[in-house]
């Protein structure tokens, strides 16, 4: 399939999905499936626990991560040891899982291995720059439940997201959030004078001037409800470095002096928003850009809910790839590569 | 006593500690692990291994010494690993890459020391044989697999297992049988190398110390110590790193201190603000340091060798716990009497003792404690406001404000007479005018007027 390629133009890749029994796993594997390994070496490795046989949460039936021959991949001593292929250790990292430490190894045949990386962004920007370091051109990231923030685009360069009918049984619901969430995703940079400067600030709240003159608004968190804009009467760019949230949201649009003023946050993750809100805040002429952002190359759905609820596919492809405007997959339906 | 016992002491160790540009967090755990040294021999060995150190520094190029320590970056705490090989346990995959790549360092890194020239100074036993049983091939890549060449029956059921993957599960346990069996062999092979692998571990280690040490004292500006034969101390133009750092960030000078003291139990008195309690931290930095080798911050530093070392400033962790500041410092000085009642050398540099409570109990709690503190392995060091009178204690005054400045040299006066500045240097910060007169007013009415003047 087309995406596998895009993928190429990439260092890092990270697979997120909306929720549990998503077909994160089937992606990942699809994906490791179909790189031509003979061109780039890849590393894979997942954030926290993954690739369990059984679902430590609904107990259903997992995938097993599958490599081939000559692919690395950063896993816990622990599930190291369970390995079900031969393999050569080329590193045993300071960074410590609860399974164990982190070690790289080179799989010197295929076979299911159970992944358990890194269980932080800064642990696993480390192992990144490891892997990099022992000369590897790609590393892949298997995302974990609720942990969308680790496909933060300060991580990885590209993403596909996997979402289906785990998430809402309800296609009109879940065709509607997921292309929301992809709204977020593919919200556009700030411009480039702000980039620099913004880059550096990682916490507070700031706006710029019609001089372009920045200063910090004093407030305890954007999360505070005592929030004031005073004195801000030319403010042009509103700039959140944590995260941002409705209430915050609906502050500044209801401030007649900040209507049509531009937010910008760190990367979509940082994004805690309603689709009502933000759609209100659009609308009353508002705009949220950001200062980091991923490549979406694909969205992949898995029709089938852990409840037993399977939703027509082609419908919901159809119907989902309409609204984002990006090709949608089905890869336990369509999943051989080419 | 381990380092990191010591590594919160109020007189700023841990600042040192942080500007030590160590490569690897073993590194770190070993040199906090060290105990103090207590012998003139073990002190002597430490800073003239130092010296071969620095030296090395002065003499090479920036890239060897880099690449030097760009290769200690690789060193590991592979203690648990090294410990099983030692009681014969049969090591797994992980431990025997970690001895592989312990190995491979050692050897890399002995073989640039030779090279450069540094080999009198660190000891690394010959690993080669380790690396001989790991690299069965002769690929030279610190990486580690049970080898096909280990075995030709598992190269087999590999192959096999490459050309048939639908039989891969039955065939990967046969293997991981023979695999066991090559592992059970490979530790056996290697349990005699356990001490040298451990010896060769600690030798990085202590290498990445020493070059840390060595770059300090070129950074900090520091000076090599010399053992004091005679229980006397005497530092030159000694100061505080920490404090030095914090004035040149307010473009402030910091005034080095030049110091001598020993035998006679020594008072430090003084203005307020005259950097009495700086005097105190700075000697208590400087013995420890010269106790777990480090270079020392003074132009020039005679030290003698102590046994023990107690600080005693307001202790605010005891006032956290509970107990007042008062009841927290008789219990900090009592473990310093007590501690001088056994026979070993101690250095006790106490910062204003009684300071809380009331100048009538508290002057004659000073006096006595000189007299109590005064035995021979008693090395005292005390700053004071309180008038204790004529003592056996050598005094040692700041000099304080001279033409509208603060002097802050240290003088010895006979009398023993402590300054009354307080006033005079509250106004010159400005406090209001009205409480320091009426302050004056007092001290003319209830004082004879001989202490009035007295400096002014």
């Amino acid at each position: 399939m087309s995406f596998i390629n895009e993928i190429l133009n990439y260092d890092s890749l990270s697979i997120v999905g909306m929720q549990k029994n998503t077909g994160k796993t089937v992606s990942l594997n699809y994906v490791l499936d179909c790189l031509p390994i003979d061109r780039k070496r890849v590393a894979v490795t997942s954030i926290g626990i993954d690739g369990e046989t059984t679902d430590q949460v609904t107990r259903t039936r997992k995938p097993e991560i599958t490599l081939r021959q000559g692919m690395y991949f950063g896993t816990s001593e622990m599930h190291y040891r369970q390995r079900k292929i031969v393999s050569e250790l080329i590193d045993v990292s300071d960074e410590h899982t609860s399974l164990g430490r982190v070690v790289t190894a080179k799989a010197l045949t295929g076979g299911k291995i159970l992944l358990s990386g890194p269980s932080s962004a800064s642990g696993l920007k480390r192992w990144m720059k490891d892997m990099r370091r022992l000369g590897i051109d790609m590393v892949i990231i298997d995302g974990a439940l609720s942990r969308l923030s680790l496909a933060s685009p300060a991580v990885s360069q590209s993403m596909i997201l996997a979402t289906g009918a785990a998430y809402s049984t309800n296609m009109n619901t879940l065709v509607q959030q997921t292309a929301f969430v992809v709204e977020l995703i593919n919200l556009g940079l700030t411009g480039q004078e702000n980039l620099q400067r913004l880059m550096p600030i990682e916490k507070g709240v700031w706006y710029t001037d019609s001089e372009g003159a920045l200063h910090e608004i004093r407030t305890v968190s954007s999360l505070s409800q005592e929030m004031r804009f005073e004195g801000m009467d030319d403010c042009r760019i509103l700039y959140v470095a944590g995260a941002l949230v409705d209430s915050f949201l609906e502050k500044v649009r209801k401030n007649p002096k900040l209507k049509t003023v531009e937010i910008v946050v760190r990367d979509f993750t940082k994004l805690f928003v309603t689709p009502q809100q933000y759609r209100m805040f659009v609308k009353s002429g508002g705009s949220i850009r950001v200062l980091q952002k991923s490549k979406l190359i694909a969205v992949t759905v898995n029709p089938t809910s852990p409840t037993g609820y399977v939703m027509d596919s082609d419908r919901l492809c159809g119907r989902l790839s309409e609204a984002i405007q990006l090709p949608v997959y089905d890869l336990m339906k369509n999943g051989a590569c080419n | 006593m381990q380092l990191r016992e010591n590594t919160e002491s109020p007189c700023g160790l841990r600042y040192m500690l942080d500007r030590l540009e160590l490569q690897s967090g073993y590194a770190r755990r070993w040199l906090l692990d060290m105990p103090m040294m207590r012998t003139g021999e073990e002190i002597a060995r430490a800073y003239a291994t130092l010296r071969l150190f620095s030296d090395f520094i002065a003499r090479v190029d920036a890239p060897v010494l880099q690449t030097l320590q760009f290769r200690l970056q690789g060193l590991k705490d592979i203690r648990t690993t090294l410990r099983n090989l030692e009681n014969q346990a049969v090591l797994d995959d992980i431990e025997l890459f970690e001895v592989k790549h312990l190995a491979m360092l050692a050897a890399d890194v002995a073989e640039r020391v030779q090279t450069c020239g540094l080999d009198r100074a660190v000891a690394i036993p010959d690993v080669n044989e380790v690396i001989a049983i790991l690299d069965p091939d002769g690929l030279k890549m610190a990486s580690f697999y049970v080898y096909d060449s280990y075995c030709q029956e598992l190269r087999d059921l590999r192959s096999q297992m490459r050309q048939h993957p639908e039989r891969q599960e039955k065939l990967l346990s046969e293997c991981a049988e023979i695999e066991e069996g090559v592992r059970r062999d490979l530790s056996k092979r290697l349990h005699p190398f356990a001490k040298a692998l451990a010896e060769a571990q600690t030798a990085l280690a202590q290498m990445d110390v020493n070059f840390a040490k060595a770059l300090q004292i070129n950074q900090l500006g520091l000076c090599f110590p010399q053992i004091a034969r005679d229980g006397i101390t005497r530092y030159e133009a000694m100061f505080h790193p920490q404090v030095k750092e914090t004035l040149e960030g307010r473009k402030q000078h910091f005034q080095p201190v030049s110091i001598a003291f020993g035998k006679r139990p020594t008072l430090v008195t003084g203005a307020n603000m005259g950097g009495k309690t700086v005097v105190l931290k700075a000697l208590a930095l400087c013995q420890y340091l010269f106790q777990y080798g480090f270079g020392i911050p003074a132009a020039q530093a005679d030290i003698a060798l102590k046994d023990e070392i107690h600080f005693c400033i307001g202790d605010e962790q005891s006032i956290e716990k509970g107990l007042s500041s008062f009841a927290a410092e008789m219990q900090h000085i009592d473990a310093v009497i007590k501690a001088s009642r056994k026979q070993v050398q101690l250095l006790a540099l106490i910062d204003e003792p009684a300071r809380t409570t009331n100048p009538t109990e508290g002057t004659a709690l000073v006096s006595a404690l000189v007299k109590v503190l005064r035995g021979d392995n008693v090395s005292l060091v005390m700053t004071t406001h309180y008038d204790i009178g004529l003592t056996d204690a050598r005094c040692l005054r700041v000099k304080g404000f001279e033409n509208g400045a603060m002097n802050y040299e240290l003088v010895e006066v006979q009398d023993g007479e402590v300054p009354h500045e307080a006033l005079h240097i509250a106004e010159s910060l400005g406090i209001d005018a009205e409480w320091i007169s009426e302050a004056r007013e007092i001290l003319i009415r209830e004082n004879p007027p001989q202490l009035i003047n007295n400096k002014q």
